[in-house]
């Protein structure tokens, strides 16, 4: 048995070791499957997804009270450009998620008094446009998602033109 | 045995148990929350920096891309108010009055947490569409087959399910005090 005590230490610590790395692997992983189920529509673009049913469920509980607009981004090459336009009368809010799948700015249409608004992301040292409003994020990768509420899923005709006013694209010219 | 045999044994069991520790760890999901009122569960850290590494794996698990709790509350169940799982072959009745938020809906979702196809299109239930009595109670009857009258949510035939509670912009009081604010009663009437 003696012969073991080696082993079963180095098995403890590799399984200590495993598990935190697991643990704090997870976030990003999933975040990356996330990113690229929402993300057919290209990377730093707007896409605004149907309804949630059975047959198009592209993230765990997905809420069919809502019309989700996504926009998976990539910050490598500069910052990126988010337009809101919120739906009169409807809660919607702007959640921006990192890499790590932590939430890092949240606004909703009350807090923006109903009225459109821009928020520019970029990495921490990125240059940005002057006066615009700044989200700063240590990560290149995340998802901006724009979230609609529906009393009713037939309600989705007549304000798909109001979200669809809703974007984000590079900043082509941060200076 | 040859020692380098008992390492790659005690090794490949270390990674093996690193692996499913992990994954154990963080399948609690939003069932794992730290508040719990009646059948609810929540944890207001959701969606934050605050939350530790363990939270952050389990709710990218059960709810990626989840708001944090000043913008939406999401409470889950597995239970009935007498402690029973729910079944989707059974009836129960989800009642409650009005929500102290902007907006409030109850879904059902499979254990997996995923949306299951029904007849109806019905996946879920709101405060818009819940109709009240003179109490102010609103009702509405979980079950695999339409009931005779009043409003109904479709449950899941031969399975168990999971419902989840949203609240949007909960107000002042109910985050003072979530864990006595009055939230849907789960009350299985038969199956």
């Amino acid at each position: 048995m003696r012969n073991w005590f080696g082993p079963l230490i180095a098995g403890t610590i590799l399984a200590t070791v495993t598990a935190w790395t697991a643990i704090v692997v997870i976030p990003y992983g999933l975040m990356n499957v996330a990113m690229e189920r929402l993300g057919q529509g290209g990377v730093n673009r707007m896409s605004h997804g149907n309804l949630a049913t059975p047959a198009r469920q592209p993230v765990v509980r997905p809420s069919p009270d809502l019309a989700y607009s996504s926009c998976p981004y990539d910050l490598s090459d500069g910052p990126l450009a988010i337009d809101v336009t919120p739906v009169d009368g409807r809660y919607s809010s702007l959640s921006i998620f990192d890499g790590a799948t932590d939430v890092i700015f949240v606004r909703n249409d009350i807090e923006a008094e109903g009225k459109p608004y821009r928020v520019i992301l970029a990495r921490n040292g990125q240059p940005v446009p002057p006066g615009a409003e700044v989200v700063r994020t240590n990560h290149d990768k995340g998802i901006a998602l724009i979230r609609l509420l529906l009393q009713d899923p037939s309600e989705i005709g007549k304000l798909d033109a109001v979200r669809r006013q809703s974007s984000c694209a590079p900043v082509t010219n941060p200076n | 045995m040859k020692s380098w045999h008992r390492y790659a044994i005690a090794l490949a069991g270390g990674l093996a148990l690193g692996l499913g520790a992990a994954w154990w760890l963080t399948g609690g999901g939003l069932q794992g929350g730290q508040i719990v009122n009646g059948p609810w569960t929540t944890s207001l850290g959701y969606g934050t920096k605050a939350t530790g590494a363990i939270t952050r794996a389990a709710v990218a698990r059960a709810g990626l891309l989840a708001l944090p709790a000043k913008e939406t509350v999401y409470w889950s169940s597995k239970t009935d108010a007498a402690g029973a799982p729910l079944d989707g072959n059974c009836r129960y009745s989800l009642s409650g009055k009005l929500l102290d938020a902007r907006w409030w809906s109850v879904t059902i979702y499979d254990a997996a947490g995923y949306l299951v196809a029904n007849d109806a299109n019905i996946w879920s239930v709101n405060g818009a569409n819940v109709a009240t009595d003179d109490q102010g109670v609103w009702r509405v009857t979980i079950a695999p087959t339409r009931p005779i009258e009043g409003a109904w949510l479709p449950g899941i035939k031969d399975q168990s399910f999971h419902l989840t509670l949203r609240m949007y912009n909960p107000g002042p009081a109910f985050r003072a005090d979530p864990e006595k604010a009055s939230l849907p009663a789960i009350v299985k009437e038969g199956c």
